[in-house]
């Protein structure tokens, strides 16, 4: 029996099971992302690698530097980081996108959600581990902002992916815009959604998560 | 060098009214709008001068300029059609423009709002991606127009992506230099450089002065 060994225990006495039971959720969330950007890696689907890899250092970085696992995301963030790229590697989804005409469009308002959380994860950890400072209005800007602009890129890396290795992301022009669409209208919902959110999120539960965001706290100031 | 960068300014306006005028004149509207338009953008610094006091680098105000007399003489001379690459030229003209403009917002942001604080690689990262979401929106402005009015502002998937790559290319370029040029000045001495607290306070005053006069009513 370790040092060690009695610390890592001391984070489960006390929890109550309802927080067991989100970290649980968060987790296996984390573990359907990571095993998917694993999957990406032996495709050598590069782009995802590079989304899967991002979202995973966020999620990890807090767990990692308060060396508590109950600092995982809240379930719901994880879930929605790892649903497109999940959407994305499996053969079931294939076979709705040739099914129904709405399944693309589904599947690229759920990759805005993963965006924009994406985003707004940046500007918390980025408040939380450098010293970027944000009021609110700017952190929301942002998460719009970023939605937006990732996607550009992502379309972007998408076409040179089809051009250089011969994939088949992008059929059409059409197609391109309207991915691009659907995370201009997910983009300013998550806008909404995440200028809410920490705002309506129960104190005892933003606690165990430890997010802080900086814009809550107004003593801050330059200097 | 400033001396010239102005001429050069002058002599560009110079050649969008002559533009305007000759498509007044030869009854040839097509690009009228755009020459207006494009002739009135570029005073918009001037006017801030004289009203706010507010004064824009040498280096931006050509760049203005010069991005839109490209557009406008491209449009004029038909070279967005002859000319291989031009709407390339001018987009990745426009997207530095824009990545530009939103440097000296983000700084003055930067420096005057309390409550924020951006480090110079955020600074990066931050114009990067405005300019990309700029370019986003920009190609769904054209796109709606198509769908919408059946123009044909976008040709293919390649040109559309080949426009957002030259936006990202003129955004890098200006996240990169705009954090290099931070790096040599400082935010404050560049701020300053804009004479942005003279024209906050002129705002400010102005604001008091209209709250004023519509107490008195």
């Amino acid at each position: 029996m370790g040092e060690k060994e009695r610390v890592a225990t001391s984070h489960f006495s006390g929890r109550r099971p309802d927080q067991l039971l989100e970290a649980q959720l968060s987790w296996i969330a984390s573990l359907v992302l990571f095993f998917s950007t694993v999957y990406a890696v032996l495709k050598v689907d590069i782009l995802w690698v590079v989304f899967g890899i991002a979202a995973i250092c966020l999620y990890v970085l807090p767990i990692v530097t308060m060396r508590n696992p109950f600092r995982a995301l809240p379930w719901e963030m994880t879930m929605l980081l790892s649903a497109p790229l999940l959407l994305h590697i499996s053969a079931g989804a294939r076979s709705m996108n040739e099914r129904f005409a709405w399944w693309d469009d589904l599947t690229s308002l759920a990759f805005a959600f993963s965006l924009a959380t994406i985003g707004f994860l940046l500007t918390v950890e980025l408040q939380m581990y450098t010293d970027v400072r944000m009021n609110r209005p700017f952190a929301i800007f942002f998460v719009v902002m970023f939605t937006l602009g990732a996607s550009g890129f992502w379309e972007v890396g998408e076409y040179v992916d089809d051009r250089v290795f011969g994939s088949n992301f992008l059929n059409s022009n059409n197609d391109a815009m309207t991915t691009l669409l659907w995370t201009l209208i997910g983009g300013i919902l998550m806008g909404f959604v995440y200028d809410l959110y920490l705002r309506v999120m129960p104190k005892k539960r933003l606690s165990t998560f430890g997010l802080i965001h900086f814009y809550e706290v107004s003593k801050w100031r330059k200097g | 060098m400033e001396e010239r960068l102005k001429l050069a300014s002058r002599a560009m306006q110079a050649g969008m009214l002559s533009i305007a005028v000759a498509g007044l004149v030869t009854a040839n509207y097509t690009w009228l709008p755009a020459s207006v338009l494009s002739l009135f953008i570029s005073v918009i610094p001037s006017i801030l001068r004289r009203d706010l006091d507010l004064v824009l680098p040498v280096e931006l105000n050509f760049w203005i300029v010069f991005a839109l007399f490209l557009h406008v003489i491209g449009g004029f001379s038909g070279f967005y059609d002859n000319v291989p690459g031009w709407d390339h030229l001018t987009h990745a003209m426009s997207a530095s423009l824009i990545a530009a403009l939103g440097f000296v917002v983000v700084v003055s942001v930067d420096k005057y709002v309390e409550s924020i604080h951006l480090p110079q690689p955020f600074l990066a990262l931050f114009i990067i991606m405005f300019t990309m979401a700029f370019g986003v929106l920009w190609e769904l402005m054209e796109f709606s127009n198509d769908q919408l009015t059946g123009s044909r502002l976008q040709y293919d998937l390649n040109d559309t992506m080949v426009d957002m790559m030259f936006d990202a290319f003129g955004g890098f370029i200006v996240g990169i230099a705009g954090a290099h040029y931070l790096a040599r000045t400082t935010p404050e001495h560049f701020v300053d450089s804009l004479r942005a607290e003279g024209a906050k306070e002129k705002i400010s005053r102005f604001l008091e002065k209209r709250a004023r006069s519509k107490g008195g009513k």
